[in-house]
C-alpha cells in the first residue's frame, strides 16, 4: 500500500464534507483484487485504499447516468486516469467544476485539483510516460515479420477473443452510446463465432482510439482471454505522434487527431 | 482453421483480380464517366462504388470489402481543395493515413490497399491508375494471407 493513503482519505472526507463533492470515487481492497469503491458519506472513506494494483481507469465510469447524476464528484487517479480526464474534456464529455481530481501516483498523493490544475500538473510532472519497453521490443518484432507471419501472428492473438467487449467497457474512451458493434442494418461486425469478426472488432477498436487512447492498459487487464491489446494502442499512438505529432489526454482543449485536418498533412502514399 | 477455396484461387492461373475501388461523386466518379465517355479502354476489375465524398468513406467499409473477398481496394477521391463539401478529403486523408499502417501491422501486405486523387477532369488518369493497380494484383496474385476474410466453413 502506498503512503498517504491517509491523506487521500482524509482529502476526500474533506471534499465530501464541505459539500464541494457528491461522491468520491476510488479503490478498495477486495481479498487480492482492487475494486472501485463508490463513496458518498464522509465516515466511509476509511475503505479507500491506493497501491500499484489499483490499474482500472474508473474515469469509465463517468459515462455512467449513476455516476454523472452524482456530480459535482471527485476521481482517485494515477497520471494515465488523468489523462483519460483531459480527453473527456477536450471530447466534451465532462467540464471544470463537474469533477475534481485526487492525484495519485507510485509516490505518493499529490494533493486535490481541478481539471485546469490536472493538466498543469501532467505537462509538468508527467509530460514523458514512457511506455513499457517490452511492448516497443514485441512490436517492432511484429513489424519485422513478412505479411503473412503478421496475418497469422494475429489471427492467433484474436482467435480466442469471445468479443465480450469488455475491453470496450473497461475504456473510458468508448463513450459512444451506440456503439459500430451492435449496429445491424448493415452489420458491420460480424457476431458469428467466428475469425473476420474479431479481425474487423480489433481493427476498428485499435482504430477508434487514434489520436485518443492514454494507454493506460484498463482494457487489455479486462480482457478475459489476455488478447495483447496494448500493442496495438501503443501503435497507434506511436503513428498518431509521428505522423501528426499529437499526444493524446495533456490539453483539455486539444481538437480531436481524426477529425481535424492540416492542408500540408503528409501524403506520400497517395497517387 | 480452413482457408476458404475461393473462386480467385481455383483460377490462380488465368487469375483475374476483384478490385473494390470507393469513389467520390464528385471527382473520381465523375473522372471515371468521362474514361467512359472518352472511350478509353481499361481493365474490367474494379467494382466501383461510389459515395458522396471520400469523407463518407469508413474504414469499416475497407475492412468489408477485404472480408467479402477482394483481393484490393482502391479509394479515390477529389484532389486536396477540390473537395465539394470543401474539406471531406482532408478528414479522410488523416484517416487513412493511420488506418493503412494499422492493416499493414495486421498483416495486410503492400499492394492490397490504393489511395489516389483523381479529378473531373481526368479521365485518363483515371484509366491509367486501374490498369496499373490491375496489373499490380494480377502480378502479386490472389490474396491469400487476408486477415480479414470470411472463412468457409
Amino acid at each position: 500500500m502506498v503512503a498517504n493513503i491517509n491523506e487521500i482519505q482524509s482529502a476526500a472526507a474533506a471534499l465530501l464534507n464541505e459539500g464541494k463533492v457528491k461522491l468520491v470515487l476510488g479503490y478498495r481492497v477486495r481479498g487480492n483484487d482492487r475494486v472501485p469503491a463508490f463513496v458518498t458519506q464522509a465516515d466511509q472513506v476509511g475503505c479507500l485504499a491506493y497501491d500499484s494494483a489499483c490499474t482500472q481507469n474508473l474515469a469509465a465510469y463517468l459515462r455512467k447516468g449513476e455516476v454523472r447524476s452524482r456530480m459535482p464528484l471527485a476521481v482517485v487517479a494515477r497520471p494515465e486516469v488523468m489523462r483519460s480526464l483531459m480527453l473527456l474534456t477536450a471530447e466534451s464529455q465532462i467540464a471544470e467544476g463537474q469533477v475534481t481530481v485526487l492525484a495519485v501516483d507510485e509516490q505518493g498523493f499529490h494533493g486535490v485539483l481541478d481539471l485546469a490544475g490536472t493538466a498543469k500538473l501532467l505537462n509538468e510532472q508527467y509530460a514523458r510516460i514512457a511506455p513499457d519497453s517490452s511492448l516497443m521490443e514485441q512490436l517492432a518484432k511484429i513489424e519485422a515479420m513478412t505479411p503473412q507471419e503478421r496475418s497469422a501472428f494475429w489471427s492467433e492473438q484474436f482467435e480466442p477473443c469471445t468479443r465480450c467487449y469488455a475491453c470496450r467497457a473497461a475504456c473510458p474512451g468508448c463513450f459512444c452510446e451506440r456503439c459500430i458493434v451492435e449496429m445491424n442494418t448493415p452489420q458491420w461486425i460480424s457476431t458469428a463465432a467466428e475469425s473476420h469478426g474479431n479481425f474487423a472488432w480489433h481493427m476498428i477498436r485499435a482504430f477508434h482510439q487514434a489520436g485518443r487512447c492514454v494507454e493506460c492498459g484498463a482494457c487489455q487487464d479486462a480482457c478475459p482471454q489476455g488478447i495483447p491489446l496494448m500493442l496495438l494502442n501503443h501503435f497507434i499512438a506511436r503513428e498518431v505522434e509521428r505522423e501528426f505529432d499529437a499526444r493524446s489526454g495533456y490539453d483539455p482543449q486539444a481538437e480531436p487527431v481524426i477529425g481535424s485536418w492540416k492542408q500540408d498533412d503528409k501524403q506520400e502514399y497517395i497517387r | 482453421m480452413t482457408q476458404a477455396t475461393t473462386q480467385t484461387e481455383t483460377k490462380a492461373e488465368g487469375f483475374e483480380p476483384r478490385i473494390v475501388a470507393f469513389v467520390c461523386n464528385w471527382c473520381t466518379y465523375a473522372g471515371a464517366d468521362l474514361a467512359g465517355t472518352s472511350r478509353l479502354q481499361y481493365a474490367p476489375h474494379v467494382r466501383i462504388v461510389k459515395l458522396p465524398c471520400t469523407g463518407r468513406i469508413d474504414p469499416l467499409f475497407i475492412l468489408k470489402a477485404y472480408e467479402g473477398g477482394a483481393d484490393a481496394v482502391l479509394v479515390s477521391g477529389c484532389h486536396p481543395g477540390d473537395c465539394h463539401y470543401t474539406s471531406g478529403n482532408y478528414h479522410a486523408r488523416r484517416r487513412w493515413t493511420i488506418f493503412r499502417r494499422l492493416l499493414s501491422l495486421a498483416g495486410v501486405e503492400e499492394g492490397r490497399l490504393f489511395f489516389s486523387w483523381v479529378s473531373a477532369a481526368e479521365g485518363q488518369k483515371f484509366a491509367d491508375l486501374i490498369n496499373d493497380v490491375t496489373a499490380q494484383v494480377k502480378a502479386a496474385g490472389p490474396f491469400k494471407h487476408n486477415p480479414a476474410r470470411r472463412q468457409a466453413w
